[in-house]
């Protein structure tokens, strides 16, 4: 018993005394990797003495034993006083500790996901995990495991808002593809929630397009509400799956979601009775996969889309013959339709109420504007660094050895030797 | 022979009169000369002249020169081949009814005694034709443009009436079709080695890069020195009339003036109109470099991806052996 009191408090006192210095720390991270299991035993009694431990000074120190007391499986009394540990040191600690051992921090931020979802208040977890995700990111183009897990938190809590904030980075690296998919979905989802079609359908066809050895459920779902959206956004769905996604997808995605194919199918017939009939059909595979709210908005975006179809025929057109045509109710609904569509900036018309003609405009943009400028302006500084990235990740490719490799193997048999240097197969020294 | 003109004609050249004579004169100089680094051609070549007629419009005071084609001289009877000249003016009014023959050109430093005969011979066509003249010599010196507008008049010399040349004035005026030829032109890159294309091509590389001094050419990179000079030179007038109020300069009454009436001449720059073609002008050449920036990227995007094929594809081409030159 002794001794092991001994052990539990000269781990704290190892914790205080090496915290100042990188070289101290580095050595204490050592130091803690090897007493890993002891603390790991010691837990209850290490969770008494997080008290006198400071997590913006012992942040590393006060991971190793967070992460150990938290490793258990939780009892619901003990989730609530959990989260307020974990939240508390996320908000504290210092981010060059906790990149030391980046798992463990993310183990106890998974822990606070599963706590804050087991205590049904998911909103409790979101300011801790941004804060969290923005201390574990090297940059900002950083995606890790977390990202997803927050994204997943700000949907069950419907706070989209916050989720948003993340989804506009642009990601350039990835820690593990898994996080990409996830977070590709969710982040459709988020976007799908606030009206935001286009970088839905952008991140969705990031995770359809994703290369992968093995079919994905992820990627599945992620199809299903790809089609959707892309229907919704753009009035019509490509059925090939790109040339550039897996082989796996290209093959198997057709298979799984069968049904939607067929929406896909009937909405491009642009027939109102024959979309509704197609729903009735497979209503309950919709609603099993959680996406007839999606479906619904289908429905209405087909009424918009043939108005849109409207514009490219007729300069003007009274409303009777709009609610005609597109298989509206009525001429006041059809005013409905155009009115909002005026106002959401889908087309330009003017309704004239006296005679109930709607007159088809041009798109008024001049592009004259000093705002045009400015618009353009960051289009092209945000081209020029992506050009900046590329050219580096070229230069990457062309010192591979792989690739190297495979050009030299061709060039090799050709050529004289004496004459070229041949490329080195391997590298030795 | 050289005092400035004292009739009232204003003359306006364009730019396609100049190009048609300078390669006229480098086509017959370099056909004459043989190659051009053979080194027997020690001395200078006695002084090559062509000849031709330029045609265009006059519209009340207004002389506007259009267009020239090229015509032989005949040193035994000092004269043009009249029989050509008709022949062709009577081409050119089917295709241009409006123009008419309203001089000659030729080259050399000045004007000559014997060009009168060919100008009185003109007579007859014109009753004042114009004397075009373009100085062939590499004068890099010089700013302006090498090439003279003669008219004929009149003076008592020596109580006889003689006809004799004299400088008039002119500018230049050009069309969009001919800017963007000449543009073109401007950026010509010789395709053999450089200097012997330079040296047959002296007028044209004189001409060319007069116009580009001019600055209706538009061409980007001397607009931008063209402003930065202008920057630089408005900072100096400021710092002037900094220090002169200061105290430190004496006051210069007739430079205030000047400087006012410059001041006075800005705000035509400021009306609405001008913004709004500006703007316009201004989002048109954003977007072009957009759009170069967007090629520039698929590009890079594109060797990527080969790259990557290369090296990670795991279908390999059959054989190995593909032609790998």
């Amino acid at each position: 018993m002794n001794l092991n009191m001994n052990s539990a408090e000269s781990i704290v006192a190892q914790i205080q005394a090496l915290s100042t210095t990188p070289r101290d720390i580095s050595q204490l991270h050592t130091f803690l990797k090897q007493s890993d299991d002891l603390i790991r035993s010691e837990s209850t009694r290490l969770a008494s003495s997080l008290t006198q431990l400071d997590p913006s000074i012992h942040s590393l120190g006060f991971l190793y034993i967070l992460d150990a007391c938290t490793s258990g499986p939780a009892a619901k009394e003990q989730a609530s006083e959990h989260v307020l540990t974990i939240a508390r040191f996320v908000n504290a600690c210092s981010t060059e500790q906790i990149r030391l051992a980046p798992e463990k921090f993310v183990s106890i931020c998974k822990r606070l996901k599963d706590e804050v979802m087991m205590l049904a208040a998911p909103i409790r977890g979101i300011a801790p995990m941004l804060t969290a995700i923005r201390k574990l990111q090297s940059s900002t183009e950083h995606l890790t495991t977390l990202h997803p897990d927050f994204l997943l938190l700000c949907l069950s809590a419907k706070c989209y808002k916050k989720g948003l904030s993340i989804l506009e980075d642009d990601i350039y690296e990835v820690d593990q593809p898994r996080d990409l998919l996830l977070y590709g979905y969710y982040g459709g989802m988020i976007c799908i929630g606030q009206k935001r079609f286009r970088k839905a359908l952008e991140l969705l066809h990031n995770v359809v397009t994703a290369p992968l050895s093995n079919m994905s459920a992820i990627t599945i779902e992620a199809y299903k509400k790809y089609i959707l959206v892309s229907l919704i956004h753009l009035g019509q769905f490509n059925a090939t799956v790109p040339k550039y996604a897996s082989t796996v997808a290209q093959r198997n995605l057709k298979n799984f979601t069968q049904p939607y194919l067929e929406l896909a199918v009937s909405y491009g017939t642009g027939k109102v009775t024959e979309l509704e009939t197609c729903i009735r059909q497979h209503r309950e595979k919709f609603q099993n996969d959680n996406n007839f709210g999606l479906v619904r908005q289908v429905v209405s975006s087909i009424y918009k889309r043939n108005i849109q179809r409207l514009t490219q025929t007729y300069l003007t057109l009274s409303l009777e013959g709009i609610a005609n045509s597109v298989q509206l109710n009525s001429p006041k609904e059809a005013e409905m339709h155009v009115l909002q569509m005026i106002q959401d900036g889908e087309i330009y018309a003017t309704i004239n109420q006296k005679d109930g003609m709607v007159r088809f405009l041009e798109d008024p943009e001049q592009y004259k504007s000093c705002a045009m400028i400015e618009r353009i302006d960051s289009s092209i500084e945000r081209m020029m660094t992506l050009s900046k990235k590329l050219t580096a990740a070229d230069e990457l490719m062309s010192c591979d050895p792989a690739y190297l490799s495979r050009v030299g193997k061709e060039r090799a048999p050709r050529l004289d030797f004496d004459d070229y240097d041949p490329v080195p197969q391997k590298f030795t020294m | 022979m050289a005092s400035s003109s004292s009739s009232n004609l204003t003359f306006k050249l364009h730019p396609l009169v100049m190009l048609n004579i300078s390669d006229h004169y480098t086509r017959v100089k370099s056909q004459s000369a043989g190659p051009p680094h053979s080194a027997a051609l020690a001395s200078a070549p006695p002084p090559l002249r062509v000849f031709g007629c330029v045609i265009g419009v006059q519209r009340g005071r207004t002389v506007e020169i259009f267009n020239s084609f090229e015509l032989l001289f005949d040193d035994s009877t000092h004269s043009l081949d009249r029989a050509f000249l008709i022949k062709k003016q009577e081409l050119y009014k089917k295709v241009f009814p409006n123009f008419y023959v309203l001089g000659w050109y030729s080259t050399g430093s000045d004007a000559e005694e014997s060009d009168m005969i060919i100008h009185k011979s003109l007579m007859d066509i014109n009753e004042s034709p114009v004397f075009v003249l373009l100085n062939p010599s590499v004068n890099h010196a010089q700013k302006d443009l090498p090439i003279t507008i003669f008219e004929s008049e009149l003076h008592i010399i020596d109580a006889v009436p003689q006809l004799i040349f004299v400088r008039s004035s002119y500018s230049i005026e050009t069309v969009e079709a001919e800017r963007i030829s000449v543009d073109h032109v401007a950026h010509l890159k010789p395709s053999d080695g450089g200097s012997a294309a330079t040296q047959c091509n002296p007028p044209l590389l004189i001409i060319v890069e007069c116009l580009i001094a001019a600055s209706f050419v538009r061409d980007k990179t001397p607009m931008y020195s063209a402003i930065k000079m202008l920057n630089s030179r408005i900072r100096v007038l400021h710092h002037y009339l900094l220090a002169m109020e200061k105290g430190d300069m004496p006051c210069e009454n007739s430079l205030l003036r000047q400087v006012s009436s410059l001041l006075r001449r800005l705000p035509t720059v400021e009306s609405a109109k001008f913004q709004d073609d500006f703007l316009m002008d201004y989002n048109d050449t954003l977007f072009v470099s957009y759009l170069a920036m967007l090629t520039n990227c698929s590009s890079t995007m594109n060797d990527l991806v080969d790259k990557f094929n290369t090296a990670y594809d795991r279908n390999s081409r059959r054989g190995g052996r593909t032609a790998f030159i």
